[in-house]
């Protein structure tokens, strides 16, 4: 017992484990965790500051989105899928987190351009920051879901416990994303414009406003491939359904996320020393 | 005074400059097709070696764009320098430029949290300095008024506050001593003689000659980026004096 505790001692201090790409990323963001929220804090600050309702957007703005998407699709269009806007809003809040964290987080890097190039301070902590704003909007976000839910008359499912898990997995992916277009956008400004592009087309590939089996079962293989599936597959099937998903699907939605999280770091922290020279 | 707080070994620091950016499609179709390299190199700071020690004020000085600031900025962590190494022993804060962390839309006191954070300190320590570097400034009421309110001199004071009063080992100064109106200026050059007196170590970028003669040790005088004199302060300031009169007769 006394050795191997020795061994794992001695492990942790050699300078390959050091050196390991996601030790460096877990104690930077544990060491800046203070000015990662404060950025965050100020983000959402400025965000709401000097409206009449202040930071009560945040759930005004989710709650009245959620209501006209009910309106129109309980009366104008009507889709053969019972509580619709359950269904919808079910994967689409999860989606907004994952676009609007996207969209704030590309730019990051270059808006904070007169900062990086007067103060040495660690790159990683902006697009962090953008992140953990939106998580604090999608969380926030969850609340008029919870009460929308029960005003639809839709079961009300034990499995939004589970809801934790599918957040991580989308988390530590919308990272890795966020990594790798705050640093590309650093050197092609073109990057920004291209996202947007992506983002919308991203949107009608992934069964946001239509069920996966909408598809015909031989062109369901395409819809596989996209890595995001995965990652939120689990909220719909929580909230709307009130399943948990299987095993497989969890353990590909988590391989996802660490691809993205492992290509997007490496990257951003490849070039992070030069994005002084080029912001 | 003897043990180097900061060591600085043959930095040089290229900058790729970027010429005529293309402004329209048309443009950068004819430039990539005519000329594909439009940038070119640019060293900075050339081969640049030296060594402050423990409770010295030293100041860099030379013309405009002869690499002093740049030095700064390597030796504060913003530029890894292209070759050579840099080392610091000790906390260090940057007066770079003032209130670069600083966001318009926040108020005094929550940008002295920020801009603490930013300069790496946590926000325990930021508390507990934060009635200091409010009594330093001396802007009354306005420290709870959005800075974008500020007047530019109450904006400089509070930056300036925040950096000094942070209390480091190492002061790294931008020519920014000159801020706020005689009162203001006369308080910041008390606190950088008690800063000296204290034994901590004093890195200043500066212009006016009279300063440099009145609160430094020893003057290093960069030219083109190259480190053409180290010596006493006085020394130095003479030697830079004589370089630049055939200039100034020069434009006349």
């Amino acid at each position: 017992m006394f050795v191997v505790l020795a061994g794992a001692g001695s492990f942790a201090n050699t300078a390959a484990w050091r050196k390991f790409l996601m030790t460096q990323l877990i104690r930077d963001t544990y060491r800046y965790r203070e000015l990662i929220w404060a950025l965050a804090l100020k983000e959402l600050k400025i965000r709401y500051k000097r409206s009449v309702l202040g930071f009560l957007w945040a759930l005004l703005n989710p709650a009245f989105m959620m209501l006209v998407l009910t309106l129109v699709f309980s009366t104008i269009m009507r889709f053969p899928i019972p509580h619709y806007a359950i269904f919808l809003l079910s994967v689409l809040l999860p989606w907004t987190f994952f676009s609007q964290s996207l969209s704030y987080a590309v730019e990051s890097i270059v808006t904070n351009g007169d900062l990086i190039k007067k103060v040495a301070v660690p790159k990683l902590v902006f697009p962090m920051a953008a992140l953990v704003s939106n998580i604090i909007n999608l969380l926030l976000s969850l609340i008029p879901l919870a009460i929308l839910v029960p005003l639809l008359r839709h079961p009300f499912y034990w499995t939004w416990i589970y809801l934790p898990v599918p957040l991580l997995a989308l988390a530590i992916f919308t990272l890795g994303m966020v990594f790798f277009f705050a640093a590309a956008n650093v050197y092609y400004r073109d990057v920004s414009h291209i996202l947007q592009v992506l983002l919308s087309a991203w949107f009608y590939v992934t069964p946001i406003i239509y069920p996966l089996d909408m598809l015909p079962a031989r062109y369901r293989w395409i819809l596989k491939m996209n890595p995001i599936i995965y990652v939120i597959n689990g909220f719909r099937l929580a909230v709307y359904y009130g399943q948990l998903p299987k095993a497989p699907s969890i353990i590909a939605s988590f391989v996802c996320a660490f691809i993205s999280l492992f290509i997007g770091y490496s990257l951003f922290r490849k070039y992070q020393n030069n994005f002084v020279f080029y912001v | 005074m003897s043990e180097p707080v900061i060591r600085v070994e043959n930095v040089t620091q290229r900058f790729r400059l970027i010429q005529e950016r293309p402004d329209t499609v048309r443009e950068l179709f004819s430039k990539t097709f005519r000329n594909r390299s439009s940038y070119h190199d640019f060293e900075a700071v050339k081969n640049v070696s030296f060594e402050v020690p423990s409770g010295q004020t030293l100041a860099l000085i030379g013309r405009n764009g002869s690499g002093k600031s740049t030095m700064l900025k390597i030796i504060a962590g913003v530029y890894r320098p292209t070759t050579g190494t840099v080392t610091v022993n000790g906390s260090l804060a940057p007066l770079i430029e003032l209130g670069a962390g600083f966001h318009h839309e926040l108020t005094g006191r929550e940008n002295i949290l920020l801009n603490g954070l930013l300069m790496g300190y946590s926000k325990r320590e930021m508390l507990e300095r934060q009635q200091d570097i409010i009594d330093f400034a001396d802007i009354g009421e306005f420290i709870d008024s959005p800075v974008k309110q500020y007047s530019s001199g109450m904006y400089m004071r509070l930056a300036f506050s925040v950096a000094i009063e942070v209390d480091p080992q190492i002061l790294v100064v931008d020519e920014i001593l000159g801020v706020g109106d005689i009162g203001f200026q006369e308080k910041c050059f008390e606190r950088i003689r008690r800063f000296r007196a204290a034994g901590k170590t004093i890195l200043l970028v500066t212009h006016d000659m009279k300063t440099v003669e009145e609160h430094c040790d020893r003057a290093l005088l960069l030219d083109h980026g190259n480190l053409i004199a180290d010596g006493p302060a006085e020394e130095t300031v003479a030697m830079y004096k004589t370089m630049m009169i055939p200039e100034a007769v020069g434009a006349h």
